[in-house]
């Protein structure tokens, strides 16, 4: 026992350490903790290795990989969480700027032509969860014939070609050819779909439709609305990314996105936490997934890692952060169930 | 077991300094392994110090972009880059995209100018996205040519030069080709990319050849698809809905390879179907030795590696006085009279064997 009289001063340090303890705990206490850990630990290594991987440069082309991705693992979280999957976001990524180009050209005026556009990926996205919901087509095979007709679509409207940006003057800054416009964007998003997972009571209703369908509709639980309504915001958020996307590269092509934006989306739900049994996800999991992968895209690209080589070396990172992460996941449950 | 993490998701979040410490560890350890896998051997190098002649320098690195990396026709740029960087003691990275996808060139060189690379060469595959990037990347010192396909004229990009075959020009020597032979009726030409600058070009030139001739001939494009085996599926399945026509002609390597083998399935030649296209992919040479391929057009892609990373290194090398110049690669046709000299052994020159060999 010490022989330190108890003052207010030592009181009060050891109230401040329990309440630092605390409060790293709550952070590390969280499911999206491990995945932080590996990102934080991704970024000292290629650091330490290159020098000069923290810089204002790239953290700027860090945050230009992530961004777009980022929007679109919101949307399929939700769907995910729910039960279901969309593949076909990378097509809408690649159609809605599209309509967005048109529309402008036809001198609609920009706010207009957005709604427009965006409620074409709303749309896209009404039909997957429709003929999921009340066809009963399985989301992956609903989605996957989505996605190769608006592949074709895309082709056909554009003649395959690409085009420049639509021309709307200092909006563009706003809505994406400002260097950082398009992470704020995402980190917007974000908090708006963490505020309604969590805030609101259609976030537990998509938990409670994925974990349990049944008992969710017992419970009185509209489950097409919760799916449809999930699939609309997923196609929104698809087209919006692209949006952005296209005034950052300041080109649109029908090619770009597709299967690739989709599955790195996709893996950095599930690389962030999500389950894809559905019943379970973070928002915030899948954007510190795709940081993190956006981390050893251009990490390996800064060490000089040649194609080739490239694909195997990302496969493999990727396995060694999912095995990590989930090793760390269970050590949370194993805690949180003591 | 996620119903109980949801429901205890409240749960005061106390930590020990020992469960912490093993999480970190493990991130550590996950670390560590990204990092064995992201070792040295798997980075081109090259020694330091000088080559031949040239005084001791470093080990410069250089940058390639490319629209379609893993694409057999840049095998063998990428021996050329390995080759020019085994003699002059530098290294290069070859990167870019698998799938013509345009952002991720452009997030490419991004990255290539955060590492502060020393040259960076690029296909410009897209009329606008590469001027800011490339424009950055001259803003940072580094110097930046293109290769294979280049910028629309006019020159808006501030790309320094261009390496490779004057695009439209072989188009046009394409549709030369093709007035001799054809003189009514229609022609397609397959293109795998419609729009894009590395091969759109040579579409333009061929169309504006046969329509300045003033003959009586239709042209119509053919989108094959950048996926090389769907390009196949996709030129038998016109030719299927266009038994008529005269001429069948390609202006990438893919479509080329798909209008061969189609040529060899029915039998072009005995139904007065002329073909060509571009690029030496083995296909579509032995269906020209076969006599069911009309021509196709070398364009040198070693020489598209080659060329470029010298002309980075003299820059770097003359402190900016051997300023990088446009370079042709040539355009040479291969008809049945030469083909031979391409397939009587394999050459790392074409990319079939990556073996030095002295071809004689």
């Amino acid at each position: 026992m010490s022989s330190e009289p108890v003052t207010t001063t030592r009181l009060q340090r050891g109230t401040g350490w329990a309440r630092l303890r605390k409060l790293v705990g709550s952070v590390v206490g969280r499911r999206e903790a491990g995945i932080l850990v590996v990102a934080v630990a991704l970024t000292i290594y290629f650091q330490i290795i290159t020098g000069r991987f923290i810089s204002g440069s790239n953290f700027i082309t860090v945050t230009q990989l992530t961004a777009a991705t980022a929007i679109i693992a919101c949307g399929e979280v939700l769907l995910l969480i729910c039960g279901e999957i969309d593949l076909s976001v990378g097509n809408t990524f690649a159609l809605v700027p599209f309509i967005l180009l048109f529309c402008t050209q036809a001198d609609m005026p920009l706010p207009l032509a957005m709604i427009v556009s965006l409620a074409v990926g709303g749309v896209i996205g009404f039909i997957n969860g429709c003929v999921t919901v009340f066809l009963k087509v399985p989301s992956f095979v609903a989605t996957l014939g989505m996605l190769f007709l608006l592949n074709g679509l895309t082709l056909t409207i554009t003649n395959g070609y690409p085009s420049a940006a639509p021309t709307v003057g200092q909006a563009s800054v706003v809505l994406g050819s400002a260097p950082a416009s398009e992470i704020l964007w995402a980190v917007g998003i974000l908090i708006l779909m963490q505020l309604l997972l969590t805030r609101t009571r259609f976030g537990p209703h998509v938990i409670a439709v994925g974990g349990n369908m049944m008992g969710a509709r017992e419970s009185g639980v509209s489950v097409p609305f919760v799916k449809i309504a999930s699939f609309v915001m997923a196609g929104v958020l698809a087209g919006f990314a692209g949006i952005l996307d296209s005034f950052r590269v300041g080109s649109i092509d029908p090619l770009q996105g597709g299967t690739e934006i989709m599955f790195m989306a996709v893996a950095g739900a599930v690389i962030g936490g999500t389950a894809l049994t559905g019943g379970s996800g973070t928002v915030v999991g899948a954007f510190l997934g795709v940081v993190v992968l956006s981390l050893l895209n251009d990490g390996f690209t800064f060490i000089g890692i040649s194609a080739f080589a490239f694909d195997i070396i990302l496969g493999g990172a990727i396995l060694v952060v999912m095995v990590v992460n989930v090793y760390l996941g269970r050590l949370r449950i194993r805690r949180l169930s003591q | 077991m996620d119903e109980v993490e949801l429901d205890k998701a409240k749960a005061t979040p106390g930590l020990s300094r020992r469960q912490f410490l093993t999480r970190t560890a493990m991130g550590g350890a996950g670390l560590a392994g990204v990092g064995l896998l992201a070792t040295p051997a798997n980075v081109i190098k090259a020694a330091t110090g000088g080559g031949g002649n040239f005084p001791t320098h470093p080990n410069w690195k250089f940058t390639f972009v490319n629209h379609v990396t893993t694409n057999p026709f840049f095998v063998p740029t990428t021996y050329a880059l390995q080759d020019a960087c085994s003699v002059l003691k530098v290294s290069y990275q070859w990167t870019g995209s698998t799938s013509s996808n345009v952002t991720n060139m452009v997030d490419s060189i991004n990255t290539a100018v955060s590492a502060g690379v020393d040259g960076i060469a690029t296909s410009i595959v897209d009329p606008t996205a590469f001027d800011a990037p490339i424009a950055n990347a001259l803003k940072a010192g580094i110097p930046v040519v293109s290769y294979n396909a280049d910028a629309p004229t006019p020159l808006v990009n501030q790309r320094m030069a261009y390496i490779g075959q004057d695009l439209y020009a072989s188009g046009q020597a394409m549709g030369d080709q093709i007035l001799k032979v054809v003189k009514e009726g229609l022609v397609a030409i397959g293109i795998a990319t419609p729009g894009q600058l590395n091969i759109q070009p040579r579409f333009d030139g061929a169309q504006a050849q046969i329509k300045a001739s003033g003959l009586p001939i239709t042209v119509e494009l053919v989108n094959t698809s950048a996926s090389v085996p769907n390009e196949l599926s996709i030129v038998e399945a016109y030719y299927l809905g266009h038994t008529t026509m005269k001429g069948f002609y390609a202006v990438d390597a893919g479509s080329g390879e798909g209008i061969a083998e189609t040529s060899r399935k029915y039998n072009f030649p005995s139904k007065g179907i002329h073909t060509g296209g571009f690029d030496l992919l083995p296909v579509t040479l032995t269906a020209i030795k076969d006599g069911f391929f009309g021509f196709t057009i070398d364009q040198q892609p070693y020489l598209q590696g080659f060329y470029p990373l010298v002309q980075l290194f003299l820059y770097k090398l003359s402190g900016g006085l051997m300023f990088p110049c446009d370079t042709s690669t040539g355009l040479k046709f291969v008809t049945k009279s030469n083909v031979g000299l391409y397939l009587k052994g394999k050459s790392r020159f074409e990319g079939s064997t990556s073996k030095e060999l002295l071809i004689k």
